[in-house]
């Protein structure tokens, strides 16, 4: 191969389907970090191309198309993948060709594959947290509401554990809603919150049926001051798609949001605005998608060979200073350390951070129980 | 070969669990995907009896000895019955998920192994093999310790049964003993069972007090 021939990479995010406005939003963070890097001169004067298919939110379209870009497209890199059944549906395939996979989104943990690299957090990197926040300053009555599939299951778990540590806690209901769940779904969900009454519900709904269960509970006439919805997966791109206001006063924990305050976040938004105009909302997932690939970009200049085997030792233990703060890839685990936060909507839909980690949580994803009042759960106070 | 290793112990004969493979009946409980030809493939392959069931059913056909199950998050909230059963098939669980939600699913359904996803030919032979063996060893040893604990129950029974009629009767323990023996004649039943009806008597009617120890 020539030294001047540009480099391919495969992406695959959903630009349509249930999970399209968080996968248009990691497709800009990708394309973004493309740019940068290209920009700058590429890899040593090599340009890197993005080759790029749409799985539409269907795990089986992600394996086709996983196959696609390694057997005819000949990447060695994919960077994609949302829900955890698009990701199990992509291993395979990435393992039986040994190429790799940079996966930029939360998930359930007990995972680790030497072909994939996890940017997302592990529960023990937001669940904790936020278990701590929520019942430190609501209660520990939870209702838990999530989409049906396995990671909401395990969060569910997990958040169901955390707040059993708490004395008087109790777990209302545990209700799971289809991908395409609808306003009229949610109306029942609410019936069924207004009589249990708990401090607070506990959201894994993913996609586009975010909006229809904030809808719904504003439409229940409920106050987020006194029972608020507490996400792990309720980011500016879902907002984005409520009315305004719809879901102010409720609870986000997340390693990034778009409000943080830092030059490295500032600049690469103002990039991102000059890149895409206005029509796309950075969140934790955006962000994920943007760093890791200048982890790739950085890792490939060390190696100068997209070769896994030449690729994974740049990777591994490299730092990289994220719009969220300095962030390392784990050695051991291969996930990343990142820094809990956890936000309050505002009235501008974006968040207001009231916790934040002052140094960075180490990724555990084979973590079984939780415990509140780990160092790791106690975040600093930035806003009441 | 080495000659020395065969010719110094005794012929080797190929073990029964081996020799039965053939004549198990399987059931395949997986979608008809890669993971669900492969399997079906694969047991084929081994000469076993196959039969594909999907979506999973409540009722298994009469006579499977072992079902292959895809636990999959979204059949983990079922609970099958024939998984309870006392004469329930081996369960080899299929995973594609290792979290502890998935686990617990693994456990309730009282499997025997593992098959990890994507599933690969080689290992599956072994695995059926062992999973089926010590679902058999544990059947069997569940059955044999209902026996001992039946033994060891009528044996406490007729120590009981021997010191009431002893207390009640005035007699000696052999005499004791000889009357529960001849009731047992001639009620054409167990000494065991006469003497837990003692016990019972003598409990209802609070004959002796405080039960002899």
């Amino acid at each position: 191969m020539a030294d001047k021939d540009p480099i391919r990479i495969g992406i695959l995010f959903s630009e349509t389907g249930v999970t399209s406005t968080i996968g248009l939003s990691q497709l800009q963070g990708a394309l973004l970090g493309i740019d940068e890097i290209n920009e700058a001169g590429g890899i040593d004067g090599r340009e890197l191309v993005a080759v790029r298919y749409d799985p539409q939110s269907t795990p089986s379209r992600y394996a086709e198309l996983a196959e696609r870009l390694i057997v005819q497209d000949g990447v060695n890199v994919i960077f994609g993948c949302y829900m955890s059944s698009s990701r199990k549906a992509v291993i395979p395939v990435i393992e039986k060709w040994n190429k790799l996979l940079f996966y930029p989104t939360l998930y359930e943990g007990f995972e680790y594959s030497s072909n994939v690299i996890y940017t997302g957090a592990a529960p023990n990197q937001n669940s904790v947290q936020l278990a701590e926040f929520m019942t430190s300053n609501f209660g520990s009555r939870v209702y838990l509401i999530g989409s049906d599939y396995i990671y909401p299951y395990e969060s569910n778990r997990i958040m169901g554990e955390l707040v059993q540590q708490r004395q008087g806690s109790e777990k209302l209901a545990e209700r799971y809603m289809a991908l395409n769940a609808t306003d009229r779904d949610y109306a029942e969900v609410m019936a069924d919150i207004r009589n249990k009454q708990p401090d607070f519900i506990f959201s894994t709904v993913v996609g586009e049926s975010t909006a229809a269960l904030y809808r719904a509970y504003a439409d229940a006439g409920f106050d987020p001051k006194t029972m608020p919805i507490a996400s792990l997966t309720t980011s500016e791109a879902e907002i984005s798609q409520m009315e305004r206001g719809m879901a102010t006063g409720h609870y986000t924990s997340a390693p990034y949001f778009q409000s943080i305050q830092s030059d490295v976040n500032l600049r690469c938004l103002a990039r991102l605005r000059q890149r895409f105009d206005d029509c796309s909302v950075p969140n934790l997932c955006w962000e994920a998608s943007y760093f890791q690939m200048h982890i790739f970009a950085n890792a490939l200049r060390q190696s100068g060979d997209e070769s896994i085997a030449q690729l994974i030792p740049h990777i591994l233990g490299s730092e990289f200073d994220a719009p969220q703060g300095r962030i390392k890839i784990d050695p051991a685990n291969h996930h990343t350390c990142l820094y809990p936060r956890i936000g309050r909507v505002n009235a501008e839909g974006q968040f207001t951070i009231v916790r934040q980690a002052t140094r960075s949580v180490y990724p555990d994803p084979y973590l079984v129980t939780h415990s509140l009042g780990d160092w790791a759960a106690k975040l600093d106070t930035l806003a009441v | 070969m080495n000659d020395r290793i065969a010719t110094g112990h005794t012929l080797r004969v190929t073990p029964p669990q081996l020799k039965e493979l053939r004549a198990l009946k399987i059931a395949v409980i997986h979608p008809d995907d890669a993971d669900g030809m492969q399997l079906t493939q694969q047991l084929q392959r081994i000469g076993c009896q196959v039969q594909a069931f999907w979506p999973p059913v409540q009722v298994l056909p009469a006579g499977i000895d072992i079902a292959f199950m895809a636990v999959r998050p979204d059949i983990i909230g079922l609970r099958f019955e024939w998984t309870q059963r006392e004469d329930a098939p081996t369960v080899i669980a299929v995973v594609t998920y290792e979290n502890p939600t998935i686990v617990d699913a693994v456990l309730a359904l009282g499997a025997q192994a593992v098959l990890p996803s994507p599933v690969r030919s080689f290992g599956l032979l072994t695995a059926l093999v062992l999973a089926r063996e010590t679902h058999k060893e544990n059947r069997s040893l569940t059955r044999r310790l209902r026996k001992v604990e039946a033994k060891l129950l009528g044996a406490r029974h007729l120590a009981d049964a021997k010191s009431v009629l002893m207390k009640t009767h005035d007699i000696s323990e052999t005499q004791a003993y000889d009357l529960i023996r001849e009731q047992a004649m001639s009620k054409r039943t167990t000494t065991e069972e006469i003497a837990a009806a003692i016990v019972h008597a003598s409990e209802v009617l609070s004959l002796g007090g405080r039960r002899p120890c």
